[in-house]
């Protein structure tokens, strides 16, 4: 008898449906009673569907041990029904994002919610379409909630290593790459992926490296470093902030990175190699140690021992292949006035903690170098071609700092000389101030990872943030005031400029947008005193605008100090990555952004 | 010329005797198992009582024409490659026979282990179920609708989910 369709064996069922898409297995099993029974209880094509439509998930999911468990575990096509229907709010929440600032918050916290289940269909709206007519708010936007999305994964690792948990080096400062989403390439599975591969590719090179003793070990190894091009760095570019970056400086040739960046590839590529290799916590400048297996010198002898003391050495793999006399750096020490009882400390290994702070220092170093360069106004926009974002590099920062920072200053020798850890309340300003301007929408990551650091103390900070938190809620929820062109006397054109012009300051040159009016200066007494603005010709009482100037800052200007850049400008690429936060899109004919605030402006 | 001791014969159901390379034969895993087992020397027939002369022959014309092919890997795990239902062309003018035939290739592929040709068939099938409606499966198919509509409107609802955003 011929075959048919209904005939064909399960397997050969399944082997046909693993090709289809979700939507056509449907159409399939609604075309009868058997066919549905049997497309209602194929795992093995739900797992399949779930592998080919989505490339990344939320942690909660943990679903590499899912695919890698057996297939009965997990119900397959629930998953997979879920993660669809994940993707569709996403989309939904996300056009109200870009529809109105009514709880766009509140929305965008929801989508962040997600995690990474919401990763694809953000990364789809972040690369749409140039003609769609909202394509700079969809960037913009997808791009914010994508940082969210990276940012607390960050957030939630550094919380894991201050509980305790044994997070390896190279995981804990790769936390620096995932915050600042330093480049699309680079995340805690590149990291893993280049280390692995350049102990594959040494291991190659050095078939014997097995059964070396640690010290030739140390010396391939750094060797090897060398000719890969892992060469620390000049010192033109020491500061360069890109340097104290691991998962960048493992992925993007020349490889410069810091000392600590250095020692840290070093000791990872070790521990895969089977090389016992630790970071040392010495001043200013971080050494590698390396230790002999037990009972064994490092010369690979035999030389039992009831002590639990390992054979050691010191290494610069910043500078060198070359072992460095412990004598040298003791002598450093004696030199610099540390106490010989001290030496210990600084001659020791250190905690995966220690190196993540002393990142934050170098990376804040960096910032402060930057910041303090930059004076002429191309300098101000140097930013939107940098990578990583410098602003977002600071608040990793303080991120870092107030996770891994003991709640209260400790003393002990170890902080004699590195400055004592001050206590977290004092990075809240700082960490306050970059939201505020920057990233109000994190409000959620504060009230989820900082509000409960100060909830059990009755101090003047849980209140402060308590209060910053419920204001950008409230003002989230409440529709902005209507601004309205209409209401005013149609003879009192005192507001001659509109939202979306692209605006040079007189005196200032910067480029700017205006994102806001009042018909005259509404700021308090006290700021128009400092900016003393009854100096000008036309003192308090002429129209001022809310600029969004391209260098991220934004002001309050007075009419006459605002000149338009002319219909045939256009706005630099800094202004473009800016203006999605307020506008749809840049519209050449008019020369202006078209408004995405009509809500608060309807007339403009 | 010792070449000519690497043909083998294949008996087919309906009693057929097809002589093939054995190379060809070979990108059968079940038929170079077979010859394995039999030590490779003898000269009698293969009997392959699950495929009649017609389809035998349809499925060694694809064999002669992959004959070169490199060998599946093993590690081939049938959920984890990637999802293509892109066929080359050579495959789907071969796959352009009635519908009876198509089936029977596949059914073939699946008991002579020639895991290419299967894949190449239920792609085939694959594509001929993607972007239609449940009638128009119905129609390609010759499915008998035993839902009633009660239950069709049921699956119709449970199945929400997945109806183009």
């Amino acid at each position: 008898m011929a075959p048919t369709f209904i005939d064909l064996p399960v397997e050969i069922l399944e082997s046909i449906f693993i090709h289809l898409d979700a939507t056509s297995l449907i159409s399939v099993s609604l075309t009868s009673r058997t066919v549905n029974d049997f497309t209602s209880n194929v795992p093995v094509v739900w797992r399949s569907f779930c592998k080919t439509h989505f490339r990344t998930w939320a942690s909660h999911h943990h679903i590499a041990a899912k695919f890698a468990g057996p297939l009965s575990d997990v119900d397959w096509r629930a998953l997979f029904v879920q993660r669809v229907r994940t993707n569709k709010e996403t989309n939904r929440l996300f056009e109200l994002v870009l529809s109105s600032q009514l709880s766009r918050i509140q929305h965008m916290n929801e989508i962040a919610n997600f995690g990474s289940d919401a990763w694809e269909s953000l990364y789809e709206q972040s690369v749409c379409s140039r003609s769609m007519p909202d394509v700079l708010a969809r960037e913009y936007y997808a791009k914010a909630i994508m940082g969210m999305i990276q940012r607390e994964s960050a957030i939630k690792l550094w919380k894991r290593l201050d509980q305790g948990e044994d997070i390896s080096l190279e995981t804990a400062l790769g936390a620096y790459d995932v915050f600042t989403s330093i480049s699309s390439l680079v995340d805690w599975e590149s990291i893993d992926r280049d280390i692995n591969r350049l102990a594959g590719e040494l291991l190659e090179n050095h078939p014997t490296f097995a059964t070396a003793s640690a010290r030739v070990k140390a010396s391939i190894l750094a060797g090897f470093l060398h000719t890969k091009g892992f060469r620390g760095v000049s010192d033109a570019s020491y500061r360069a902030l890109r340097n104290s970056f691991i998962g960048y400086a493992l992925h993007n040739p020349p490889h410069q990175s810091l000392p600590l960046i250095s020692v840290a590839i070093f000791c990872a590529l070790a521990k895969r190699l089977g090389l016992d290799a630790r970071p040392c916590g010495f001043v200013f400048h971080v050494y590698c140690i390396v230790y002999a297996p037990k009972d064994y010198d490092l010369n690979g002898l035999y030389k039992p021992t009831s002590s639990s003391e390992l054979h050691s050495m010191y290494l610069d793999p910043f500078r060198s292949s070359d072992e460095v006399p412990s004598a040298d750096l003791q002598r450093v020490l004696r030199q610099m006035g540390v106490p010989s009882a001290e030496h210990t400390t600084f001659l020791s290994d250190t905690t995966t903690r220690e190196m993540v702070l002393r990142t934050a220092r170098n990376i804040m170093n960096s910032v402060q170098t930057i910041r303090q360069g930059n004076t002429s106004i191309d300098d101000g926009i140097a930013w939107a071609n940098s990578s990583p974002d410098i602003d977002t590099a600071f608040y990793a920062t303080i991120w870092s700092m107030m996770i891994l920072s003991p709640s209260t200053a400790t003393s002990g020798p170890a902080n004699t000389l590195i400055s004592t850890t001050p206590r977290r309340g004092q990075y809240l300003p700082y960490l306050l101030d970059h939201m505020q301007i920057h990233q109000p929408w994190d409000v959620s990551l504060l009230e989820r990872h900082v509000v409960p650091y100060f909830a059990n103390s009755n101090n003047r900070e849980g209140a402060q943030l308590e209060k910053f938190a419920r204001t950008i809620r409230t003002n989230d929820r409440l529709a902005k005031p209507v601004k309205s062109r209409v209401s005013h006397d149609p003879t009192d054109e005192v507001v001659y400029y509109q939202i979306g012009q692209l605006i040079k300051h007189v005196r200032y040159q910067y480029e700017g947008v205006i994102i806001g009016w009042d018909t005259s200066c509404e700021q308090d007494e006290e700021w128009i005193q400092v900016m003393q603005v009854d100096t000008l010709s036309a003192g308090r009482n002429q129209a001022f605008y809310h600029i969004l100037a391209s260098d991220k800052s934004l002001r309050y200007v007075a009419d006459q100090n605002i000149i338009p850049t002319g219909a045939t400008s256009e706005p630099t690429n800094a202004m473009l990555k800016l203006a999605g936060r307020y506008f749809k899109r840049w519209d050449r004919s008019t020369g202006c952004f078209v408004s995405n605030i009509r809500d608060e402006y309807p007339e403009d | 010329m010792a070449e000519e001791a690497k043909t083998v014969t294949l008996q087919t159901s309906d009693n057929q005797n097809i002589k093939v390379d054995r190379e060809v034969a070979e990108r059968s895993i079940l038929i170079k198992n077979l010859l394995e087992d039999l030590g490779g020397e003898s000269g009698e027939e293969i009997p392959i009582p699950n495929v009649n002369e017609a389809v035998m022959k349809k499925v060694l014309e694809w064999c002669e024409h992959h004959r070169k092919d490199p060998p599946a890997s093993q590690d081939d795990d049938s959920d984890s490659r990637k999802k293509s239902t892109d066929i080359d062309e050579w495959d789907q003018k071969f796959m352009q026979v009635d519908q009876e035939m198509l089936f029977e290739i596949i059914l073939a592929a699946n008991y002579l282990d020639i895991k290419a040709l299967l894949d190449v068939g239920c792609k085939t099938v694959a594509n001929m179920i993607k972007g239609k409606s449940p009638d128009e499966i119905r129609k390609t198919f010759n499915i008998q609708n035993d839902f009633t509509p009660e239950e069709e409107d049921q699956i119709r609802r449970e199945n929400e989910w997945a109806e183009d955003r």
